[in-house]
């Protein structure tokens, strides 16, 4: 059986630089095969090679379940049974599950009318054929986003048995022999991955062969079959999965080694001796019920558990981002719900999870972002001084290492997703916040400049902060909390520090079924 | 993934080996034909016009003339433009200039007030019309579009409840000519009236925090708001100022060309093209108070050069309709593009990276 992707010696040159330098890789039917690479790496590039956006420099050769690409050609890429899932999945959200998936092949009509029947069945067995059980008739909007890209998947796989679909859909096209799949985890959270590999793997179950593009080390092992490392465009090597642990992945990633985070061990006694900075009692907020919460200066504390859960509420909630009842003490005052500039006033800052529906406003500036919260310092004699402002973030850009480094007065969304984030940092450790409260703070954050801002993170609490990390990543929280708080039902289920404080016990204390409550099984991660 | 501009961060080995220079970019002239093509325009404008019809156009009575029609129209487009950064659509401020407008006329004609407290109450009527707005947007959380469209129909049935539906006598007072007729160095005093608003917002806007929490405001409320500005409260002061202005604006355009029952909806269309079309201008991407002020000239020296040469009427409306559907697909076809010159620099610094890259994978190759 042929493999169902070949790649022999492509190159693609831009002017004068070569993004993508003699690439080799092969794909079997039924394999797994994961393409790590850093952004900018010449990742994107290859898809879009494979996908007939890009031609490639001559020499290069693709055969696709044995047929020669054309270069150049959506057409003969997808006639090859060549698919793909992009990061932007390019779903209608308002649209049903089954108008999604037959939108682009067509309908089965008789006489110009749908047959919804034959269209429900055709919708059911195209998710099943990926491992999906959920109704066809739901509107994608409802579905959480692993099911949201698994419907994706279901879509590029969907191939209409001939004579399914009416007239002159019915061209019974090649069985798709390649899936190629463009990070599609960048934005789910964690617990939701696990989900969406699951559905992966049943799909590749079929006899088909997918290339996983990712920057994510965490999902290759116990899912891919072969890992291949791409660096500035030349592929580094490819190992079968057993054969390489996380340390040397990481190596070969970046092409350095990466300096280990020193989290702060145990409960500071100097600071616990102290009332708790942030103290929050009888904690109302959507799915949190009734939470206390303490926090101590010097730590950082993290929160984990399932979503809806009330985990991702909870800091939105003390700062007063969300609606909320109870009590929210800072260093012993209390703080009016609602109003953000007297939380900041009181020495909070707040990193929300989402990035661009709220924590940065993309058309402005990078210079103008960072210095939203306080722009005292350059307040003189009636007028903004423009020249302080600059010298100051530039600083910034120094200390977090921003590229590009001449970008301050360019509009934020020019930044990659990594520098916007240390951006955002930069604009709440500015104000050397007494608390600080992260919502996933590494979320779509490539690996160094997640290990940078991880360094900051625990910087700032040995200055002194508070620091309140919720996040489903349990490697971050492992590496950077001195005790975890796991929430389940709106409310603190148990506290884990130490030595005990391990990604085993994390999962294990938020997937283990309370006494008595039957669930239904809702997270298949454990 | 997305085109990616910049190298991710990493911490790479120290250099030892220099690094390839560079080549020197090539020093090209950049004569920002997208930032100043309003100047542009204007020049050509006055050049085409000028050959035109020397005699009518190219007179000190022409500039004269547009400068003091243009003030009221400059007034209203910046009552516009302070809202609008806060990303709030005041519709509401030419009924709100015919409004006060007309009541200072009424004051004076038919109640014989002096000129002081008339402006007083007229202003103040304007600034109460902002009040208003910045409730209904803000409390009971009505689109600014849908609460100032409905508040200018509304304006204008209060301004012929006061009228009378009548079209008043001119108040007769030497005052209340001079207030905008005056001339100072040849031209009327009301273009100085203008030039001052201008200054005053174009400080606000560029110069002070509350400018700064405006944009912010305007480019992402939530965001904003987590940033510790008073999103609601900011927006309700945009509407204010926009109210007050337009009633400086209505009772300088009555003081300036004498009642009229149906000035301010004429007013309305001008000021929305000349800030749309100043969004494209000087700070590409952003509203903007010189930018604004250029559009502003640039438009009116198209129209009146075309009405001197072909004494049509319908050139006016023609002009403004297109102006503004060309300024907004302009900016939308614009946004978020880097400039020419970031493109370029851009572009180096990629460079620049990769040669460095290479340079690391020589290195860590050998």
């Amino acid at each position: 059986m042929p493999p169902a992707l070949e790649i022999r010696g492509l190159s693609k040159t831009f002017g004068v630089k070569t993004v993508l330098d003699s690439f080799e890789l092969t794909v079997q039917p039924g394999e797994i095969h994961v393409l790590l690479g850093q952004n900018g790496s010449g990742k994107s590039t290859l898809i879009k090679i494979l996908s007939g956006y890009h031609d490639p420099d001559p020499g290069g050769l693709v055969r696709v379940g044995g047929g020669e690409l054309h270069f150049g050609s959506p057409a003969s890429s997808r006639a090859l049974g060549c698919r793909f899932v992009h990061q932007d999945l390019g779903l209608v959200e308002t649209s049903s599950v089954l108008d999604n998936l037959l939108i682009g092949p067509g309908f089965p009509t008789s006489a110009g009318t749908i047959r919804r029947r034959s269209a429900r069945k055709l919708a059911r067995d195209a998710l099943a054929a990926v491992g999906l059980d959920i109704d066809p008739a739901k509107p994608v909007a409802a579905l959480g986003s692993a099911e949201r890209t698994g419907v994706a998947i279901a879509r590029a796989m969907f191939r209409p048995a001939a004579g399914h679909l009416s007239g002159q859909e019915s061209r019974g096209e090649t069985k798709p022999a390649a899936l190629i799949l463009d990070e599609p985890t960048a934005a789910l959270p964690v617990n939701e991955v696990e989900r969406l590999l699951a559905n992966l793997r049943a799909t590749a179950a079929t006899g088909v062969g997918i290339l996983y593009v990712t920057h994510h080390l965490d999902e290759v092992t116990g899912f891919a079959d072969r890992v291949s490392v791409l660096r500035n465009g030349v592929l580094i090597d490819t190992w079968r999965v057993p054969e390489l642990d996380r340390d040397r992945l990481i190596h070969q990633l970046i092409g350095a080694e990466l300096e280990q985070v020193q989290r702060i061990e145990t409960p500071r006694a100097d600071t616990r001796a102290q009332p708790p900075v942030v103290s929050a009692s009888d904690l109302w907020a959507g799915p949190v019920e009734g939470l206390t919460l303490d926090a101590w200066a010097g730590e950082v504390t993290g929160i984990c558990g399932l979503t809806g859960s009330g985990r991702e509420s909870i800091l939105g909630a003390l700062f007063g981002a969300r609606p909320r009842a109870g009590e929210v003490r800072i260093a012993g005052k209390p703080l009016k719900p609602h109003r953000t500039d007297l939380a900041i006033l009181a020495g909070v800052a707040y990193l929300p999870s989402d990035r661009r529906a709220s924590g940065a406003v993309m058309d402005l500036t990078a210079r103008e972002n960072l210095t939203l919260v306080n722009l005292k310092p350059f307040w003189r004699h009636l007028l903004l001084r423009k020249k302080l402002e600059k010298a100051e973030v530039a600083r910034w850009f120094e200390k977090f290492d921003v590229r590009p480094k001449d970008g301050i007065s360019d509009p934020l969304n020019t930044f990659s997703g990594g520098n916007q984030q240390k951006l955002l940092f930069a604009k709440w450790l500015r104000e050397i916040p007494k608390v600080l409260l992260l919502d996933e703070p590494t979320q779509g954050v490539d690996v160094g400049a997640k290990a940078e801002l991880h360094r900051q993170i625990v910087a700032a609490a040995r200055l002194g902060a508070a620091v309140i990390v919720s996040s489903t990543d349990l490697d971050e929280l492992v590496t950077l909390c001195s005790r975890v708080l796991v929430i389940r039902n709106g409310q603190i289920f148990e506290e884990i520090t130490g030595g005990n404080l391990t990604t085993s016990t994390l999962n294990r204390s938020f997937h283990l079924e309370p006494a008595g409550a039957g669930n239904n099984g809702d997270h298949s991660a454990s | 993934m997305t085109t990616v501009l910049h190298k991710p961060v990493l911490h790479k080995p120290v250099l030892h080996k220099p690094v390839p220079k560079k080549p020197v970019p090539k020093i090209r002239f950049n004569i920002g034909l997208d930032r100043f093509s309003g100047l542009y325009l204007w020049a050509a404008f006055i050049v085409i016009f000028g050959f035109w019809t020397p005699a009518l156009f190219m007179s000190m009575s022409t500039v004269h003339l547009i400068a003091s029609t243009q003030a009221v129209s400059g007034i209203l487009a910046l009552a516009v433009l302070i809202p609008m950064i806060c990303g709030q659509y005041d519709l509401s401020v030419g009924a709100n200039a015919n409004l006060t407008g007309m009541v200072a006329v009424v004051l004076q004609v038919e109640r014989h007030w002096p000129l002081l407290p008339t402006l007083l109450v007229s202003v103040v009527i304007g600034v109460l019309v902002g009040v208003v707005n910045g409730f209904i947007v803000v409390r009971f959380r009505v689109n600014s579009f849908i609460a100032t469209l409905g508040m200018g129909s509304v304006l204008t049935a209060f301004m012929l409840l006061v009228t009378n539906s009548q079209q008043e006598p001119v108040p007769l007072s030497a005052g209340w000519n001079n207030l905008t007729q005056y001339p100072v160095f040849g031209f009327q005093v009301i273009i100085y009236y203008l030039l001052a608003l201008a200054l005053i917002a174009w400080w606000v806007v560029e110069f002070t925090p509350a400018g700064r929490y405006l944009r912010a405001a305007g480019g992402n409320p939530e965001a904003a708001r987590l940033s510790g500005v008073r999103v609601n409260r900011l927006s309700w002061w945009s509407l204010i100022a926009g109210g007050a202005i337009s009633g400086v604006g209505g009772v300088l355009y009555t003081s300036l060309t004498g009642p009229s029952l149906t000035f301010g909806p004429d007013l309305l269309l001008p000021a929305f093209a000349a800030v749309f079309l100043g969004s494209t201008q000087l700070q590409p991407g952003r509203f903007n108070v010189w930018g604004t002020m250029l559009a502003i000239f640039v438009l009116a020296t198209g129209i009146e050069g075309l009405q001197l040469v072909s004494g049509a009427a319908w050139i006016g409306d023609m002009f403004n309709g297109v102006a503004l559907v060309l300024a907004v697909a302009l900016a939308a076809s614009r946004r978020g593009k880097p400039t020419a010159i970031r493109r370029r620099a851009i572009k180096t610094a990629v460079a620049q990276s990769e040669a460095q890259d290479a340079a690391v994978e020589a290195k860590t190759s050998a």
